[in-house]
């Protein structure tokens, strides 16, 4: 299906903020952050700086007209630093010059001095001090206390995940134009324009009608720009109305990657009973969530982390505990996953330890676990619509993985330096906003005078296909072709208080809602049809002609829009879309949060060169319920490209930070992520068949985060690898599991634990 | 990522460590550096001097001025308004820039102007034939070879330059070629088949015409 997105990504036309053309009057900022992690700024000497030709103003918290807050969630972040400092790459001030290099050349003559504070970098550290960024949340159903007694096996321990650069190859940036009347005209590379449109309107004071927000495109966002983009909008807005003059604002890599927020780390301890027969009895988990410094949106994602601590498993018995944790690091924020992959790994993580102690293979015991319908969750929301068992099924016998066991047993008995591992990762991940408010969505759709069709919503492009799927929608409704529909970029003017392209969501709830504009519109061109052909009957459109009870009336899609707009009918509709029946209730932790689970199971095999420490993933397949998918090349493309982001995660992608709080890993020559030899040689990512989604858009299901924990399973697929070289070995759940730590599981001499 | 050597050379900010401080001879020296240095030598006000540039982009001449230190990516993109290439590391570390040099893959993000003048400089805008796709473009957009797009004029670019050199590529000799271009929404078994598939059709169409 023709994707024109593509055709224009293919030709290098496609515009993103920095090729955009701006006028000759155009000034460009850049900023002036924080080289430590903590400290009070004594003093903040700009006069060098000032006197470089070419620089219009150097802009401090003291600039800011309206409030020098932009956090979202809670309160407690600043644009631009007043007397402190919380983290490495916090902005301090902005310049604003005649070029970017210019005003690069004048940040680097800005000298601040600061009186150093103590930094604190681990979340415990920060648990042992208080730093919580909200009280602790606590999920739990059954009583495990009482569980205990019942088990035949517990398995206690800890299991850390590591942050994730999103590294977006497109930067943060975003341009911002006076326009007449006071107002603004801010383009930016986010996933939220009314987010964007809040934080501009906050900084600077301007109420949300003059500050018109648009996003055309995004070369990547993966949750980095969901409340991210907002700064450094607001950045570019405020140099713009200060100067009256467009201001341009746009990351180098290496400012991006030090300025930004990452992926949260965690550090959780988990406790796990089960019976003889290894069913799951009880679990316990306390998530240990390192924040940074502030909240940004810490807390939704602490509560996805509890959302998804028994993953695709039904545990009668759970305590899951969860701390949200303020240290000296740039303010955690989304990414894909958004707080799942961290409990997931964990509950992942005791399963294998307890399969361990009890002598089965972990898939065993996964597999006796696995929801089945009408299952709870902890949450208060059970299991419709559960296929966890069905999509494991079904992997067992597509993938032959009984075949694929003998197959690596026998390579691992004929080889000393290379074994294989394998293992099996099913999921379960909940589709909705948990904040049940911003589960709403708007779709403005025009049909113009020539029958051509222009489409507004707040979906964001940014490589998930959405444009294409917004297209598709519409087309079948009104069964006009895909060339005659055109998505406009986003943009606040057109439709208003949106939510963000984020969630795996904007699918679903802006095609929900552009579903219900374009049955309005075509109901009234019925109307209208059933009028001009003067008939009790109701005429229908196939392939943009006119059909009544079957027979064509040589009325086509042109002739009856032309018709339409004759009769001066309304051509425009606009519609709001809620996803019905959800809602949670915060303070007792029970509710219906989600509108439906998607499931799936994985599998994944590698060979690990036990020399070397380096490995390859041969395989990563997996079936997973996509509904019916709306685009199957899309989604398999999301899916992909998920599994093979997850993989990273999980293996090379390691963050480091100086004692002192500033970013280690600042480029990508520190900082690896997978390229096209580390994508495993097969990757098989099959839809469950016979599936579909009533509660989704056209039957399908959200596509863009579920993928991603798949990739859960190379971490014990390598550990295994590593069990059959060296059986005694008993490693921590730590991840990423990078080449270093392989080859400390491989041969440190610690005794049966591997500490990296 | 494996390093190519095509994609090797000198990085932007040893060299201007290296005029500054006058140990340019520990780096490579390309006539680029030479002339940038001299440049610099005649000039004692440390104001940089603009030199004469002649460009021959997409099979354009061009005339320009331009500061010794600036970046085949910068000329492209700032003075000749070729956006398609993308700057996203400025440190030739992810292949969003890549363009040809006499028909090889460059990062321009890693090389000086100056250092391109008397050779083909080819981009993602002059790779369509007529208002026709290239074979490759149409390949990446029938296989679904990319998604955001940020990073495909470049993954296009490496991928002309590998089937210029080699036609018929296995799909080692295709990760090989490839292996400079980070796609991080990691489209890259598409574009495994995209390459492959482009050259499948170039070969079959050359055999058409023999």
């Amino acid at each position: 299906m023709e994707n024109i997105d593509l055709l224009y990504h293919a030709r290098g036309e496609s515009k993103f903020i920095d090729d955009l053309r701006l006028p000759s009057d155009a000034l460009y900022a850049a900023i002036f952050y924080s080289s430590t992690g903590h400290g009070r700024i004594l003093s903040l000497d700009l006069r060098d700086a000032l006197l470089m030709p070419g620089v219009k103003a150097i802009l401090t918290s003291k600039d800011i007209p309206g409030e020098n807050q932009i956090g979202g969630v809670i309160a407690d972040e600043t644009l631009l630093a007043e007397d402190e400092v919380h983290y490495a790459g916090q902005p301090i001030a902005l310049v604003v010059a005649e070029s970017p290099e210019c005003a690069r050349k004048a940040v680097k003559k800005i000298k601040v001095l600061f009186d150093e504070l103590p930094v604190v970098l681990d979340p415990r550290e920060a648990f042992r001090k208080g730093s919580f960024i909200i009280p602790p949340r606590i999920f739990s159903m059954g009583n495990t206390s009482l569980a205990w007694d019942n088990c035949l096996v517990i398995v206690e321990g800890r299991a850390e995940t590591g942050a994730q650069e999103h590294l977006y190859l497109e930067t943060q940036g975003s341009v911002a134009y006076p326009t007449d009347s006071g107002s603004l005209k801010v383009t930016s590379s986010t996933q939220a324009p009314t987010a964007v449109q809040r934080a501009v309107s906050r900084v600077t004071g301007l109420p949300m009608n003059k500050i018109e927000v648009e996003a055309s495109r995004l070369g990547g966002g993966f949750g980095g720009k969901e409340d991210q983009a907002n700064s450094f909008a607001a950045m570019a807005a405020l140099s713009a109305l200060k100067l009256n003059r467009p201001v341009k604002l746009v990351l180098s890599r290496q400012e991006d990657l030090r300025i930004t927020g990452k992926r949260h780390p965690y550090s959780s301890d988990f406790k796990l009973g089960l019976d003889s027969e290894g069913r799951i009895l009880a679990y316990e988990v306390t998530f240990y969530q390192n924040a940074g410094a502030s909240a940004d949106l810490s807390p939704a994602i602490l509560d996805r982390t509890l959302f998804h601590c028994t993953n695709s498993y039904f545990v009668p018995n759970v305590k899951a505990t969860a701390y949200s944790l303020r240290t000296n690091l740039p303010p955690m924020t989304a990414f894909r996953g958004f707080g799942a992959p961290q409990g997931m790994f964990a509950i992942e993580s005791a399963i294998f330890k307890a399969a361990e102690k009890m002598g089965v293979e972990p898939s065993y015991l996964q597999e006796k676990n696995l929801l089945k319908e009408g299952d709870a969750f902890p949450y208060g929301q059970s299991a419709e619509g559960c296929r966890a068992k069905e999509s494991w099924l079904a992997a067992l016998e597509t993938f032959e993985t009984g075949e694929i066991k003998n197959r690596i047993e026998k390579f691992n008995r004929e080889n000393q330096f290379f074994k294989k591992g394998f293992a099996f990762m099913p999921i379960c991940f909940g589709i909705s906003f948990t904040n049940a408010s911003m589960n709403q969505a708007g779709a403005l759709v025009h049909i113009y005078s020539d029958g051509s069709i222009g489409i507004s919503t707040a979906a964001v492009e940014m490589g998930q296909g959405v444009n294409m799927k917004l297209r598709q929608i519409a087309s079948a409704i009104f069964q006009v072709s895909l060339d005659k529909i055109k998505i406009e970029p986003a943009n606040t003017t057109r439709v208003a208080n949106t939510s963000p392209t984020a969630a795996s969501a904007a699918a679903d709830l802006n095609g929900k809602a552009l579903e219900k504009a374009c049955n309005e519109l075509l109901e009234r061109l019925l109307n209208a049809a059933a009028l001009k052909l003067k008939t009790e009957d109701k005429p229908v459109i196939i392939n943009e002609e006119i059909l009544l009870k079957e027979e064509k009336t040589g009325l086509k899609w042109e002739d009856l829009v032309k018709m339409a707009f004759d009769e001066r009918m309304d051509l425009t509709s606009h519609a709001h879309h809620i996803t019905p029946g959800i809602y949670f209730d915060k303070l007792l932790n029970q509710g219906r949060p989600f509108n439906y689970h998607v499931y799936g199971t994985g599998v994944v095999e590698v060979t690990l060169d036990c020399l070397r420490g380096t490995y390859t993933v041969d395989s990563l397949k997996a079936i997973h319920d996509s509904g019916k998918p709306l685009n199957p090349l899309i989604d398999r493309g999301q899916a992909e490209g998920a599994a093979i982001q997850g993989l990273g995660w999980l293996t090379m992608e390691e963050i480091a930070y100086a004692s002192k709080g500033p970013l280690l890993s600042d480029s990508l020559s520190a900082y690896k992520v997978p390229d096209v030899y580390f994508s495993p040689g097969e990757l098989d990512i099959r839809f469950l068949k016979a599936s579909d989604n009533p509660r989704g858009i056209f039957n399908s299901k959200a596509i863009g985060e579920p993928p991603f924990m798949y990739a859960i399973g190379v971490f014990f697929a390598l550990y295994n690898a590593i069990k059959e070289f060296r059986p005694e070995v008993r490693m921590d759940f730590t991840a990423p599991l990078t080449n270093e730590r392989l080859l400390l599981a491989l041969y440190s001499k610690e005794k049966n634990t591997v500490t990296a | 990522m494996s390093k190519d050597s095509k994609k090797g050379g000198i990085s932007r900010r040893k060299f201007l460590q290296g005029v500054g401080s006058g140990i340019i001879g520990s780096y490579v020296l390309t006539p680029g550096i030479a002339k940038a240095a001299e440049a610099l030598k005649k000039n004692s006000e440390k104001l940089i001097l603009s030199v004469p540039l002649t460009l021959k982009v997409n099979g354009k001449q061009a005339h320009l001025l331009v500061e010794p230190r600036t970046t085949l990516a910068e000329v492209l993109r700032e003075k000749l308004g070729l956006t398609g290439t993308k700057v996203a590391c400025n440190n030739g570390e992810c292949g969003g820039c890549t363009v040809l040099l006499d028909k090889k893959a460059v990062y321009s993000c890693h090389i000086l102007a100056l250092d391109a003048e008397g050779k083909e400089v080819t981009t993602i805008e002059g790779i369509m034939k007529g208002e026709n796709l290239h074979p490759i473009q149409q390949a990446f957009i029938d296989h679904d070879g990319l998604q955001c797009g940020f990073c495909t004029p470049g993954q296009v670019m490496a991928a002309e330059a590998l089937l210029l050199k080699n036609p018929k590529p296995t799909r080692q000799d295709v990760l090989e070629g490839m292996s400079g271009n980070v796609c991080r929404c990691a489209a890259y078994p598409n574009i495994i088949e995209s390459v492959l598939a482009a050259a499948e059709k170039a070969g079959s169409e050359t055999a058409e015409l023999k």
